[in-house]
């Protein structure tokens, strides 16, 4: 019994050294995250939910083009992506680029390009986010046209 | 095993730099939106905090009761089918902006996990359980399904090609095979 005493109060400090390290990894990354929430702040000022819907012109490719790039550029949380793209739908722009823009506001982003090289290097980058851009596209597509097949 | 102890340095300062220069200009020419976007930053901030103190809690619950060797069993080379399938369902369940995740990642990355495994991951957050509702509430049943259908294929299709393309510095692969 007293063993077990012993070897758990020689285990418990153990995990706040692993805490201390993991927290003082985190602080280190400190001035990296504070640089990706000031420009989310600064986005946000600048590019409004309407702006963002007003990109939007009434062509297929072009629409679903500037879906990608709105929903890369935009930030925040993906509810706001639900809410513009309800709006666009009901104004009649094209599921392909509603699509486009709901999957390319979580899976794509500016402004966390930095952070991200930062952390996993400039290849994985690179690799990661030409994928998550081509499969953007072709989701959007495949969706849109089994739907279509369905209906 | 040894254990190599980084020299603590803070990461991101030119980044940051950058980021405050850009505040100053905004100061300069407008100085109710710089206002205005030091308000939203601030508010996500505040947002992201709790996220954050789950996740530094998660990694270090992590990083004591995972050796290097079981990350590497359930996230690594040979850790197979079982493998995609967590990080899909962690990619689903993960909460917040993608780059509060980045520290576990890097930090189970430097203990074996591939980065397949993690792209896969990215991928599958566009799936948001807790938000299904409002989807389907704004887009219908059916858009919803095949999107998420898709998505799922999708994540695990970009996962294989970085598989096959390889994106991991021969630094970390010498790590990864200790």
């Amino acid at each position: 019994m007293e063993k077990k005493q012993q070897t758990q109060s020689s285990q418990q400090p153990v995990f706040w050294k692993v805490l201390k390290k993991t927290s003082l990894s985190f602080w280190g990354m400190a001035p990296m995250l504070l640089g990706v929430i000031g420009l989310v702040g600064f986005l946000q000022a600048l590019v409004t939910p309407d702006m963002l819907a007003s990109l939007f012109q009434g062509h297929l490719l072009a629409d679903t083009m500037i879906g990608t790039l709105a929903g890369s550029l935009a930030v925040g949380n993906p509810v706001v992506s639900y809410l513009i793209g309800g709006e666009l739908v009901e104004k009649g722009t094209s599921l392909y680029a509603v699509s486009a823009f709901l999957l390319s506001w979580v899976t794509l982003g500016f402004i966390q390009l930095p952070a991200e090289v930062e952390v996993f290097g400039g290849r994985f980058t690179l690799y990661r986010n030409i994928l998550a851009f081509i499969f953007t596209l072709v989701i959007a597509a495949i969706t849109t046209l089994s739907l279509g097949m369905l209906s | 095993m040894k254990k190599q102890n980084k020299p603590f340095q803070f990461r991101g300062n030119y980044f940051f730099l950058f980021v405050l220069v850009s505040y100053g200009l905004l100061f300069f020419i407008n100085y109710h939106i710089a206002l205005l976007a030091l308000e939203k930053a601030f508010k996500a901030l505040i947002k992201i905090l709790p996220i954050l103190i789950v996740v530094i809690l998660f990694t270090a619950l992590l990083n004591y009761v995972l050796q290097p060797a079981k990350v590497i069993n359930h996230l690594g080379k040979k850790s197979g089918i079982k493998g995609w399938l967590w990080v899909l369902a962690a990619g689903m369940l993960s909460h917040g902006p993608m780059y509060a995740w980045y520290p576990l990642l890097e930090s189970l990355r430097s203990h074996g996990m591939r980065d397949s495994l993690i792209v896969v991951f990215f991928a599958s957050r566009v799936i948001k359980i807790p938000l299904l509702p409002m989807m389907i509430d704004y887009f219908g049943w059916a858009f919803t399904l095949i999107l998420s259908f898709y998505i799922l294929v999708g994540a695990l299709v970009q996962g294989w090609i970085i598989e096959l393309i390889g994106t991991q510095a021969p630094s970390s692969q010498k790590n990864t095979n200790k």
